[in-house]
């Protein structure tokens, strides 16, 4: 019974997340790329860990596919409904993949226990929760606290206008 | 397989009952208006106009169902399905009473809210599937709009969720009963908290004040405006359910939901969601419509601050004073 809803939930999540890849629309590709978190917010609500789930589904499906959409939206001359996705970089992102996969499945690998049926569900307790991310992993929660903010302020960079400020007043007709 | 039947059950009977209650809430709607405009709203249709509704669904049920040449036909046809599933999806873990609840989620809070912020998503794909300028603006403004009042609403969530110390809907009422309802009790924070919790409310439903993704004088009817038959009812529905819901889980995580004395608590909860739904048409008839920039002042400059303070509040309060001085 639990294996086969794994299966269909797995191959929910799989299906989309090639689609995304694989698809030329880039409007379909980020609504592919959320059926596909959908998906594996599914899969960690039926291992038990509903807060992850919850918050998967707030997160990455609620905030970062609009995100995305907003960033097609804003910065594509909408000709039409037809946003393109084109890459330069397949190559390196296949070898990207291929590698943090690798290092994915050796972490796995390496963990002790697997085998062991999930005895109780992964608490959605908010103290322990809490506890978990600001006391004992709190160097690796900070560090990564760090990562957004860098990533934040390189978006900010990245997307500054160029063109020297008199340009912009030749902008307004007078 | 038990909470599954059980699920299914209560389930079905909670979209039934949602469903007529927005039957009866437009026709209700239509009333009010027209009584606060010196009119009399409907009246032909059967008794006092109480048919109404029936007779406008069956209307545009027959209007031919267009999907303009140049649409995105899988987005368009997806969007309302979309919007009327996460609308009613939102009420499967609002507890009506201690025993009508759909599915008793431990994370029920975040549910609601996830579903709520995923809503953005269905408007989307309404405004750029009709390939049409005015569906288009209406979706930006909609996406921008939630976005930017998702905000408060978590941040007005969090105060009944510091003060109960649970996630759980049904757990926050439980803390209610044996203590005080949040609005009434801890006034502050409680009570902004509610009030900011409907403001956001609003604006997440795109009701008037808030209806810049519609604006009808100025965007045509903006994401619906290729919209017809069928579809356009699932939108209308929707936005319908939206704000009733949102009106059960305030009375939830506000009101005390189902505690009250003498009458049993199924009559509270429904009397305090309709008082809050009556509200929402009472602001809608009353007050004009916002332009855009100055939605985003208020969001960004009043609500926000406002919101994070309540939460600070709220955090001294049950760090200091768990259940309250009483």
């Amino acid at each position: 019974m639990e294996g086969t809803f794994f299966m269909v939930l797995a191959a929910c999540a799989l299906v989309p997340a090639w689609l995304a890849v694989r698809g030329a629309n880039l409007i379909h590709a980020a609504l592919w790329l959320g059926a596909s978190l959908l998906a594996t917010a599914a899969v960690y609500a039926m291992l038990g860990a509903s807060f992850l789930a919850g918050v998967q589904v707030l997160v990455y499906v609620g905030g970062v596919i609009t995100l995305m959409i907003f960033g097609v939206m804003m910065t594509r001359r909408h000709e039409g409904l037809v946003a393109l996705a084109e890459s330069r970089h397949q190559g390196r992102a296949a070898a990207i993949a291929v590698t943090l996969f690798a290092v994915i499945a050796q972490a796995i690998n390496a963990t002790d226990g697997l085998d062991a049926p999930l005895s109780a569900p992964v608490s959605a307790n908010g103290s322990a929760l809490g506890r978990a991310l600001v006391v004992d992993h709190v160097l690796a929660f900070e560090a990564l606290s760090l990562l957004l903010l860098a990533a934040i302020v390189g978006a900010v960079v990245i997307a500054r206008r160029r063109d020297p400020p008199d340009a912009r007043e030749a902008e307004v007709p007078s | 397989m038990n909470a599954l039947a059980h699920g299914a059950s209560y389930g079905a009977l909670i979209i039934l009952t949602l469903l007529t209650t927005v039957a009866m809430g437009v026709w209700f709607e239509r009333k009010f208006a027209g009584r606060m405009q010196s009119r009399l709203g409907p009246t032909m249709v059967g008794p006092v106009g109480l048919l109404q509704s029936v007779a406008d669904v069956v209307k545009l049920l027959n209007k031919e169902d267009i999907i303009p040449r140049d649409a995105d036909r899988g987005l368009f046809t997806l969007a309302p399905v979309l919007a009327a599933l996460l609308s009613l999806g939102a009420a499967a873990v609002v507890p009506f009473s201690s025993t009508v609840v759909a599915a008793d989620l431990d994370i029920g809070v975040i549910w609601v809210v996830a579903l709520g912020g995923l809503t953005v998503i269905a408007t989307f794909a309404a405004g750029w599937s009709s390939n049409n300028k005015f569906a288009l603006l209406g979706a930006m403004r909609g996406i921008a709009q939630s976005v930017s009042y998702g905000v408060p609403l978590v941040l007005s969530v969090l105060v009944p969720v510091i003060l109960a110390g649970t996630m759980s809907l049904s757990g926050i009422v439980a803390w209610q009963t044996r203590h005080h309802w949040f609005a009434l009790w801890p006034v502050i924070p409680g009570l902004p908290a509610l009030g900011l919790f409907f403001l956001a409310m609003l604006a997440e439903s795109n009701r008037i004040p808030f209806d810049i993704p519609e604006a009808e004088s100025e965007l045509v009817a903006g994401v619906t405006t290729e919209y017809t038959g069928a579809k356009f009812v699932l939108f209308y529905m929707a936005e319908y359910v939206h704000t009733l819901v949102g009106s059960a889980v305030a009375s939830v995580l506000f009101l005390g939901g189902w505690d009250g004395p003498i009458a049993p608590g199924l009559h509270w909860m429904v009397a305090k969601t309709l008082a809050l739904f009556v509200a929402v048409y009472w602001v809608r008839w009353s007050l004009l419509r916002y332009r855009s920039d100055q939605l985003m002042a208020l969001c960004w400059r009043r609500l926000t601050p406002l919101g994070v303070g309540l939460v600070l509040l709220a955090s001294a309060w049950a760090l200091f004073a768990p259940g309250g001085p009483a």
